[in-house]
């Protein structure tokens, strides 16, 4: 009897685990016995396995990885320095949010990756083109989910620090500051996918090196283990990221776990 | 006088926005009548004013029709394949709690990652026609509508259900008269979310495999530094995004007005 609550408890995770390892193993299977493996269209988990071990040892992997991360933590901190002051001052000032929101919802809506082909011949294949790409797509996260955390200031707590002979800055750093945080944490998560979308799209475009190259470049040489490889090691970063955040999100505003849509 | 004033008060919002976005445009147009650019910078240049009279060109060479028509039928039918596949998954994943469990893991993982990194395997097994196209726009636009859908299925009140139940209804009546009413407002919102996917995947998805439509337009001007062909792309997709979200907005708004304002996603 132990056994079977012990599996109502965990029921998720089992079944979850269970069907990545059955698809796998039918993957597999299907492609050994049922149908041959045309090398050139497609692969199976044991091949991608023995590229993984290869790519692990070998040195090129860890180049792309270092090479793309470079270029998202350039762009990524730019978004950070400029999204969270302009979304705090467009939160803060009704009037500088009037000035600002449309041309920035205009922008925010829009896909901006159309002007990756213009960045990256302006600011060249290296390291700068795919940064100011990251910035463009990472910013406004930032900027929208600050501005809402401002604005949802209690006006009752703002009143309290002001009738107690608060400063303006009290009023910033006890009332607004812990007000917005969980707001940017949420905007962070979102700015993380965006940025990733960047890397990818700009690596894609142009490069000679980066995760995004290497994925573009085994599809080209018909490589196909090991873009899956790149594939999945990029998943495994996304993934990492996005859970990390959403905990974060969860130890921050717990009362806002529910209400999220992703 | 007061008029004026008075005109503008009420107006403040629409006035500041729009004057700023005039005022910016300008100021751009302005540039190379204040500075000389050195050679080097201005073979990247353009200005609003040659923007638009390129945008006139190409609409009356009927250069932008053709390439619009391929984009527009990547986008459709990413788009309602996206919703065909999306919706149904998302209502039985939503009811039932094994299907849920055993779809997670994938679900999480594609969400996570950036769709556009299946591009190049899907170039490689559909080609360069429209299929890797609408494809790309399938992956991207189809976890937002399934996940938006889960969370209206699984957002639904227990009590509600259970009084639907209580006087006989059967699982499909319950979908019908509880479930799918209240998970409207979710699905539309994923439809906003889905839109702007799909839209990415056309753009960059015609970026590489492709030898038609807008982002094919703005990938081969832009290396042939034709900056104007690239902007006017760039602003018909701007254009595009902007009346598609606005409306799905306009839509969310008026299905639930009980809802707290939140946080701007696109």
């Amino acid at each position: 009897m132990g056994l079977k609550e012990k599996y109502h408890e965990y029921q998720r995770p089992i079944l979850g685990m269970a069907s990545v390892i059955g698809l796998i193993l039918l993957w597999e299977f299907t492609l050994t016995y049922l149908i041959p493996v045309d090398p050139f269209f497609f692969t199976k988990p044991s091949l991608i396995g023995t590229a993984f071990r290869e790519q692990l040892s070998g040195e090129r992997l860890w180049h792309d990885l270092a090479i793309s991360s470079r270029a998202f933590i350039w762009g990524f901190s730019l978004s950070v320095i400029v999204g969270i002051p302009l979304g705090a001052v467009m939160g803060w000032r009704r009037r500088v949010e009037y000035t600002l929101d449309p041309l920035l919802t205009a922008l925010y809506a829009s896909p901006l990756v159309a002007l990756a082909p213009l960045l990256i011949i302006f600011f060249g294949v290296g390291l700068l083109g795919k940064a100011v790409l990251v910035f463009l797509l990472a910013v406004f996260p930032f900027i929208f989910n600050t501005s809402a955390g401002v604005k949802s200031a209690d006006p009752l707590l703002i009143n309290v620090v002001r009738s107690f002979g608060g400063k303006e800055l009290d009023l910033y750093l006890k009332v607004i500051l812990p007000g917005t945080f969980p707001y940017i944490v949420a905007g962070t998560r979102l700015a993380i996918g965006r940025g990733l979308v960047g890397i990818i799209v700009g690596e894609f475009y142009a490069a000679s090196e980066g995760i995004g190259f290497a994925i573009q470049n085994y599809g080209d040489t018909y490589r196909l283990p090991d873009m899956f490889v790149g594939i999945i090691v990029l998943s495994a970063i996304a993934v990492a990221l996005t859970e990390l955040l959403r905990k974060a999100e969860l130890m921050v505003a717990p009362w806002r776990a529910g209400e999220e849509i992703r | 006088m007061t008029g004026l004033a008075s005109f503008y008060r009420e107006k403040e919002a629409y006035l500041l926005g729009i004057g700023f976005v005039v005022f910016l445009l300008a100021i751009w147009e302005c540039v190379p009548l204040l500075i000389t650019l050195p050679r080097g910078y201005a073979l990247f240049f353009t200005t609003p004013s040659r923007i638009a009279v390129t945008f006139y060109r190409l609409l009356v060479e009927g250069k932008i029709q053709e390439h619009f028509y391929v984009s527009v039928a990547a986008f459709l039918s990413g788009l309602g394949i996206a919703i065909a596949v999306g919706l149904p998954f998302g209502i039985i994943m939503g009811r039932s709690r094994t299907l849920d469990a055993l779809s997670d893991p994938y679900v999480t993982a594609l969400n996570a990652t950036p769709r556009l990194v299946w591009l190049p395997l899907f170039i490689l097994w559909f080609g360069i026609g429209i299929w890797s196209k609408v494809m790309i726009v399938f992956v991207g636009a189809v976890f937002p509508l399934l996940i938006n859908t889960y969370a209206g299925v699984k957002n639904v009140d227990r009590v509600l259900v259970n009084v639907v139940r209580s006087f006989g209804a059967n699982e499909w009546q319950v979908m019908k008269v509880v479930v799918l009413p209240n998970s409207l407002p979710y699905i539309i919102v994923g439809l906003r979310l889905a839109i702007g996917r799909a839209i990415l995947g056309v753009v960059v998805g015609e970026f590489f495999g492709s030898s038609k439509g807008l982002g094919f337009m703005i990938a081969s001007a832009a290396s042939n530094y034709k900056v104007d062909v690239v902007f006017t792309g760039v602003a018909i997709f701007m254009g595009l995004s902007l009346i598609l979200t606005l409306s799905v907005k306009k839509l969310e708004n008026s299905l639930a007005r009980w809802r707290p304002e939140t946080t701007k996603t696109f």
